[in-house]
């Protein structure tokens, strides 16, 4: 392992910029960490380099802890998007820099400026000024200087961002091939997707400060967990699906996935997700040679050189629903991706009726995909709606809330998705009511909730489902908050109990980061779950608190009534999403 | 031809100008140059012209005229490299760092600009004479300040600082903090990083501040008439021998001096432009 970062946390005032990240990197691998700007992403190399402290983690390179190290004792290669040159020192100058300082004889730093500059393509341009290099020209050199000290790895801060679009493909190209030559361990920032695919043997999507997702670049494209990820990374049609015996249901349509999803085991609603090169076009007369999912007509034609996108609004009839949350309330569109060779194949023009077809298709294994409010008060579905919780949720996962339909005759399904409801004291029984009724997840608000500054997550018994586990790392990527697994120990506990409970806080730590990629803390509370939520639920800091719940009623009934009692106290500020265990 | 064509020629191609006037601004540009600088210069010279050269030699190589020059370039060139030390680090701590009570330090940087020279003087004055604050201190220790030639470095040190302090503050705002990131994950220490990265760069901006310090001392006469005690051949500076002069009525010996001193200020302004423009074509490459 080349590069090993482990639960690095960055503060800025008192915000993560940098939220437990945990990733290691293999020798001679190029990672690529991708994401919108102020994702942390930049903090997260320049913490690795150095030039920023860290408040929480372990960083070693090649198995040498540098943590406490100062940067320049770290043997790390940077390159700025700026370039950084020294603009009083020769192109000679700036690459031999890092030898001068390391007193190396003046023979031995010109063989190796030589090398350097054969490297990237630049030789006889040893006593050129940088200001009179072009900007592609000067990054090369900033590579070589990076380069001079044989650095343990190389490191490059947006280092295409300040050129013109040929250039950087140019210079794209020359990075590759400069790292494969050489073999170096390479992370690379930056922000465009294109970029990332282009030179990824792996990389990692950072949003609001978490690594979301680590995976090859195909991987991610085709089998992202996240809503950010799968539109991130390109176009993407988002659907609520239905997960049935015969395969996942779209509208009307039943298709097979592609292979077995995560999705399938968690719940009967999932998000499905189609790239827009995966939708085949068929004439409304003929039928697509994939499976048909739905009719639509026409609505817009874009050229974009040998391809064509086209925006199908969907038939109402087709009963596709959209997963994100813009959108919402008018007709389904879909947008897809046509080679000139189904250019020539089908003629379109906006207006014409067509029938649509997916070639392929993946479940997002998300728990979270929909938010369902459980409440038919105006008043309080609105303050509901409005909860700055609730709010951050919807924005970061691009989800949508549904409303119970009013109609009896179409029983409500609360298997799906996350069931919302406020938390008060009178809300118990609709608790109750809404487990019984088949929710298995549920996220209860206090009126007049502040945006939670911690999450905790209580690492129980049932803690190892995999269904909580999938929860856990749903809420922790996309909230921008420090996370933390408590397990609560009774003061007179027995040996076996503490180790008991040591270990369940490891296992909960290496299942999330197996599962997920994803790390977080551990604590132990002395008392038992009662004492522990009246401690967390009344101090003025808010909190969110992952709990399981047990579901049978009897249980379910003692369990809220008794341990979780200090939850529904009117001083309570905590906002809880609960598990139900899954029936035996 | 016609007219207009032969005006077009005439014209230097240059870039369009969203505001017009140019022959307008240029005239009172040109007529304003001249009343408040260029005039006054040629009288300077002109009322010391059609003296024999003799007459400029024997003014000039008096001896009291020569240690007067001796003591205002060689206290101003002190001032100004002290300042050009001090002042580099005034000028850093109050735009590198951020802390409380810094708004308040970096106005008082101006201060010597805003106040009164003689004012400075009087104050300087009151501190370093044999019975004055720090004189009384200094005095034990073999240190005479005030009416020596060291009291007029000292407060030609005073005026001179804002002017170092300012040319460099905005360099040191605009330097690029990537340079320094970029020489630390190298591997120089925070020594090395400013010897190497850090000064080259500051350093026209540095010659530049140095020089403008250098060229206000010169011509201080406010402030330090006052605490160098103008003792003839030891704490008495050029301006004050001008000013002598004229109190004699030795205009023409005053117009010397003068034009002597004009002369020095131009070849101190013709060298630092020359230093400047060697270090661009160093640093920045341009041909």
């Amino acid at each position: 392992m080349s590069i090993r970062i482990e639960q690095v946390t960055k503060l800025y005032q008192a915000i993560p910029v940098v939220n437990d990240v945990t990733v290691e990197i293999e020798t001679g691998e190029f990672f690529v960490l991708l994401g919108p700007s102020g994702s942390g992403k930049s903090t997260l190399l320049r913490a690795l380099a150095g030039l920023t402290h860290i408040d929480h983690g372990r960083m070693s390179l090649h198995g040498r802890d540098v943590t406490e190290m100062p940067a320049r004792e770290r043997g790390v290669g940077l390159v700025f998007q700026n370039y950084a040159l020294f603009r009083h020192m020769t192109v000679a100058d700036n690459i031999e820099f890092a030898l001068r300082v390391r007193r190396l004889r003046a023979a031995e730093r010109r063989r190796r400026r030589q090398e350097l500059l054969q490297l990237v393509a630049l030789e006889g341009y040893d006593e050129r000024y940088p200001s009179q290099l072009s900007g592609g020209q000067q990054q090369r050199v900033a590579v070589a200087r990076a380069l001079a000290h044989e650095p343990a790895v190389l490191l490059l801060d947006e280092p295409f961002g300040a050129l013109d679009a040929k250039i950087r493909v140019e210079l794209r190209e020359t990075v590759r091939a400069v790292q494969q030559r050489i073999g170096m361990t390479t992370i690379l920032v930056t922000h465009d997707q294109e970029e990332a695919f282009a030179l990824a043997d792996r990389m990692g999507v950072m949003q609001m400060g978490r690594l979301l997702e680590t995976g090859s670049p195909e991987e991610l494209y085709r089998h992202p967990a996240t809503r950010f990820v799968a539109r991130f990374l390109g176009a993407a049609n988002l659907f609520l699906g239905e997960v049935s015996d015969q395969g996942l249901r779209l509208g009307t349509a039943v298709l097979a996935p592609q292979r077995a999803s995560v999705a399938a085991t968690l719940g009967n609603e999932a998000v499905l997700l189609v790239r827009p090169e995966d939708i085949e076009i068929a004439a409304r007369s003929g039928a697509p040679l994939s499976p048909p999912f739905a009719g639509g007509k026409v609505r817009a034609l874009t050229f974009a050189g040998h391809q064509q996108y086209v925006s199908i609004e969907l038939d109402e009839l087709s009963g596709v629903e959209t997963a994100t949350a813009d959108g919402t309330g008018v007709a389904v569109t879909v947008e897809a991706l046509r080679s000139a060779a189904e250019q020539s194949a089908v003629a379109l023009s906006v207006g014409t009726a067509v029938n649509l077809g997916v070639r392929r298709l993946h479940a997002l294994p998300t728990p979270i995909s929909s938010f369902r409010l459980l409440t038919t008060d105006v008043a309080q579905s609105a303050a509901l709606e409005a909860s700055p919780l609730l709010t951050q949720l919807l924005r970061s996962m691009q989800a949508r809330v549904t409303r119970p339909r009013a109609s009896k005759a179409h029983p409500e399904r609360l298997d799906a998705g996350i069931c919302v409801l406020p938390l008060e004291a009178n809300t118990v029984a609709a608790i109750g009511a809404a487990v019984a009724h088949g929710a298995r997840r549920l996220l209860c608000v206090p009126p007049l909730a502040a945006l939670p500054a911690r999450m905790l997550i209580y690492a129980g018994d049932e803690m190892r489902s995999s269904d909580l586990l999938a929860l856990v790392s749903s809420a922790m990527r996309h909230l921008p908050v420090p996370t933390t697994a408590v397990t609560v120990q009774r003061a007179e506990a027995s040996r076996s109990e503490v180790v008991e409970a040591q270990r369940r806080l490891l296992d909960t730590r290496a299942d999330l980061r197996g599962a997920h990629g994803l790390d977080l803390r551990g604590e132990r509370f002395m008392g038992d779950l009662r004492s522990w939520l009246r401690e967390v639920a009344a101090q003025p800091e808010p909190v969110l608190i992952v709990l399981g719940l047990p579901a049978a009623p009897e249980r379910l009934a003692e369990a809220l009534k008794g341990e979780l009692a200090p939850l529904f106290s009117p001083e309570s500020r905590a906002a809880v999403l609960f598990a139900v265990e899954a029936q035996p | 031809m016609k007219i207009g064509d032969a005006a077009r020629l005439l014209r230097r191609p240059r870039r369009q100008q969203i505001l017009p006037g140019f022959g307008l601004t240029m005239g009172y540009t040109v007529t304003y140059l001249s009343l408040i600088v260029l005039i006054p210069l040629a009288a300077v010279v002109l009322s010391a012209y059609g003296l024999p050269l003799a007459r400029w030699v024997s003014v000039l190589a008096a001896p009291r005229v020569l240690a007067s020059f001796r003591l205002s370039v060689g206290a101003s060139l002190i001032a100004a490299l002290v300042n050009a030390v001090f002042g580099l680090l005034i000028a850093w701590v109050l735009t590198r760092y951020d802390f409380p009570g810094r708004r308040l330090l970096d106005a008082l940087v101006d201060l010597p600009f805003a106040l009164p020279t003689a004012v400075a003087g009087i104050a300087l004055t009151t501190l370093y004479a044999p019975g004055g604050w720090l004189g009384r201190l200094l005095l034990p220790l073999g240190i005479k300040v005030a009416f020596t030639p060291l009291g007029v470095v000292v407060a030609l040190s005073f005026i001179s600082l804002p002017f170092v302090v300012r040319t460099l503050q905005p360099v040191i705002a605009d330097l690029d903090q990537d340079l320094e990131r970029a020489a630390d994950t190298l591997g120089a220490g925070p020594l090395l990083v400013f010897r190497r990265v850090i000064f080259p760069a500051l350093l026209p901006a540095l010659i530049t501040g140095s020089a403008l310090a250098f060229s206000r001392a010169l011509g201080e006469y406010g402030s330090v008439i006052f605490i160098a005690g103008n003792i003839p051949q030891v704490s008495e500076i050029v301006p004050l021998v001008i000013m002598t002069k004229l109190e004699q009525f030795q205009y023409r010996e005053a117009a010397v001096v003068a034009v002597a001193m004009l002369l020095l200020s131009f070849a101190m302004m013709f060298m630092v432009n020359a230093a400047q423009l060697a270090l661009q074509r160093r640093h920045l490459g341009k041909r």
